[in-house]
């Protein structure tokens, strides 16, 4: 069954038009008669409207829906609201099990919110769904609605159909002493200078301004739509790395899963003084800075070859503080978390070799208590490490062993040869902490005692000598290449909301016959702005009528 | 437009379903963090005790016992003679020992095996790295795994006893 949607102007409508796209007569007789017409998309169909929709119709249509679209959000914050409950599973650290960890901390609550899967909420297959289902809407109802309304607002008609003119939210009918030409001319002069666009056929006007403010919306979704699209794909296309490094002041760690590496130069906290603090806070303890002198660098070789040392080169060097990253190859290293050691952790020493016999000294050498050299030339001797203990103790037999792998209590064993020393050389134990220089003592005698050294060397490291790390620095380095994406949809998305928000899509139609001049005006926001410039404009025509008189809508507001 | 209509429509929801189908399909596939018998074993490449480099899939083809330990770690120590007989017991059978050193110093952990007498290849862990990725949790931590790479069982804590290894290295030898 054909509907006739030819109207009487001659021109053929789309199904589903209510205002004729050429004369603007309601071609739907079911329009509330006291209300001012729908003005909604000019009247246009939406493009998917149609006699006998085939399934792909029914898809298209079922997108197009802004109910639906609304649903679907309003479904989308109730499941993303669910994953606020409790700790995400991409928050717990990696050596958490999250099966038994839900049930330990929440009880039964927590095992059914695991079991349903909502501990990764936002990585579900149906949050992700719904949010594809929301871009498809967002895509789906845009275009149906904006060609329409572009081929509208591009092909207007000047001369309206007087039931369209007469409907309008604004409108004046009157009689004009004047010649109805001479009458559109002036006005158009008039109403060009406040602005409009103006259009004229012979004894009827059609004035426009702002229209680009339509397209804001559109311009708008677009903009959420690269949003949208930056988001999805930077998960799929590992285009974020989150990843930690703990540092001590001058240690050079590899960055997880990269080429990179960073080095803590220094760390520093900067305390407010008395003098730069309030009255109320004077005595409080207030942190002033956190900075992390840190340096990039980058392996250029041996870098996969575990037997050698890889060759590092320098690439950048900042001063990390709280939000300003050392920025380098699209890598942003930030100043995570800190720890202040309540004893300074040792680092390095500078030992010098002590002969008691002949009184000279040799060195000093360096000696790092974290991957020590194995071999030190000092003066005519060669100094040889054959263990290490980084914090020294004795095992249930009473051997020597490592209580842990932390430098909390370093103790070398060396094998001095070389000089005027016996082929096999001499043992000694060097513990780096004063305090156990006891333990020391005691070691090297029982072995003296068994002829394993003379007794003549010694260790000697004054305070200056050694260094240490009153820090830790715990630095997040980051990657995140869709940032630039997210940035461009947001600024086109903000874009489109100015367009629509600060501009209004302003129309006068006015049309003589005979001597009775009929004038309609219609914006989509403002109309009490577009009441009193049609009034301004009247008066200016020699028409006196209150902003208010011309208010056509008999609803109150 | 009104011609390419159709066309339009039909690309639209294509990209759709395909970028949603891509989007949703890899929220199926998680791995999981925490290692459980079944799960494949993570691929490493460390530096041996021998000055080689040794990858995990150097192991393939044949059970493997690999146990995360350290010098520092009383039961790893308790449990080393244990391992070390057990690595001669099977060897014949084909059945691979590798003890992964939990980042210390080569030369603790050289002298820790001359004084134990351990024969079997031992692995130097670097910077935790090997023992993050495995989401270890206590010291020493042992995997059963079967020749194709999987994790047969996993036993955390220690020291184990003989009978402990023997029924996990015989069910990895049944095919």
């Amino acid at each position: 069954m054909l509907q006739n949607t030819k109207c009487e102007c001659g021109h053929q409508n789309p199904i589903g038009t209510i205002l004729c796209e050429s004369c603007g007569k309601p071609l739907v007789d079911d329009l509330p008669a006291d209300l001012p017409l729908e003005m909604r998309y000019d009247g246009v169909a939406r493009r998917s409207q149609k006699q006998q929709p085939n399934w792909l119709d029914r898809v298209w249509n079922f997108f197009s829906s802004v109910k639906v679209a609304v649903i679907l959000i309003v479904i989308t914050l109730i499941g993303a609201s669910l994953g606020s409950i409790f700790p995400q599973e991409d928050t717990l650290a990696s050596s958490v099990d999250p099966s038994e960890f839900y049930r330990d901390q929440y009880g039964t609550w927590g095992a059914i919110y695991h079991a349903l899967g909502l501990s990764r909420t936002y990585q579900s297959w149906w949050f992700i769904g719904l949010l594809t289902m929301i871009g498809a809407s967002l895509v789906i109802c845009s275009l149906d609605r904006v060609l329409p309304l572009y081929r509208a607002l591009s092909k207007q008609q000047v001369r309206k159909h007087l039931q369209f003119i007469t409907r309008q939210q604004v409108v004046y009918i009157g009689e004009v002493d004047a010649d109805p030409a001479e009458w559109v001319r002036q006005a158009s002069e008039l109403l060009k200078r406040k602005r409009y666009r103006v259009w004229t056929e012979g004894d009827a006007l059609l004035a426009e301004k702002n229209r680009f403010s339509r397209w804001g919306p559109y311009i708008n979704h677009i903009g959420l739509i690269v949003f949208l699209l930056a988001a999805l794909i930077r998960v799929m296309a590992g285009w974020s790395m989150d990843e930690f490094v703990q540092l001590d002041e001058g240690e050079t760690k590899q960055i997880p899963g990269t080429d990179f590496y960073v080095k803590n130069n220094r760390f520093t906290l900067e305390m407010y003084s008395n003098e730069e603090m309030p009255k109320e806070l004077q005595g409080a303890s207030v942190v002033k800075l956190y900075e992390t002198d840190a340096t990039l660098y980058k392996c250029t070789a041996n870098c996969d070859d575990l037997t050698k040392e890889p060759v590092l080169e320098q690439v950048a060097t900042h001063k990390i503080r709280v939000n300003s990253p050392l920025s380098y190859g699209g890598y942003s290293i930030y100043q995570n978390s800190y720890l202040q050691y309540a004893v300074p952790k040792l680092v390095s020493v500078r030992p010098t070799l002590v002969d008691a016999k002949t009184g000279k000294s040799y060195g000093p050498f360096d000696l790092p208590m974290q991957n020590p050299p194995l071999t030190y030339k000092v003066g005519p001797y060669t100094l040889k490490l054959i263990d290490i203990f980084p914090e020294f103790g004795l095992d249930d037999n009473g051997q020597p062993m490592s209580k842990s792998r932390s430098p909390n209590d370093p103790a070398f064993v060396f094998r001095i040869t070389g000089g005027d020393l016996p082929k096999e050389g001499e043992t000694y134990f060097y513990f780096a902490l004063p305090k156990s220089k006891g333990i020391e003592k005691q070691i090297n005698e029982a072995a003296a005692k068994q002829h394993q050294n003379s007794g003549r060397f010694s260790f000697e490291v004054r305070m200056e000598d050694t260094t240490r790390s009153n820090f830790m620095s715990g630095l997040e380095i980051r990657k995140e290449r869709g940032m630039p994406f997210i940035w461009v949809g947001a600024g086109i998305s903000m874009v489109g909301l100015m367009m629509g928000f600060y501009w209004q899509h302003r129309r006068i139609w006015l049309r003589f016959d005979d001597r009775r001049l009929s004038l309609g005006a219609y914006t989509n926001k403002n109309s009490y702005g577009l009441r009193a410039e049609v009034a301004s404009f009247l008066r200016g025509m020699d028409i006196d009528v209150s902003p208010k008189a011309l208010d056509n809508r008999r609803s109150t507001r | 437009m009104k011609r390419h209509r159709r066309a339009i429509q039909y690309l639209i929801l294509t990209a759709v379903l395909i970028i949603g189908g891509l989007a949703i399909g890899r929220s199926f596939y998680h791995p999981s963090a925490v290692l459980k018998p079944g799960s494949d074993a993570p691929a490493f490449k460390l530096l041996g005790l021998d000055g080689q480099a040794h990858a995990l899939s150097d192991y393939r083809g044949k059970p493997l016992v690999l146990n995360f330990w350290g010098t520092f770690c009383p039961p790893c120590r308790q449990e080393m003679p244990t391992l070390q007989k057990e690595y001669e017991k099977w060897q014949g059978q084909g059945v691979q020992f590798v003890g992964l050193n939990l980042s210390e110093d080569r030369i603790s952990v050289q002298n820790f095996v001359d004084g134990y007498g351990v024969d079997f290849p031992i692995l130097l862990d670097r910077n935790r790295e090997i023992e993050r990725l495995y989401g270890l949790r206590e010291y020493p931590t042992t995997y059963f795994i079967k020749p194709n790479g999987q994790i047969e069982d996993i036993i955390v804590g220690g020291p184990m006893t003989a009978q402990d290894i023997e029924s996990r290295v015989q069910r990895l030898l049944q095919p």
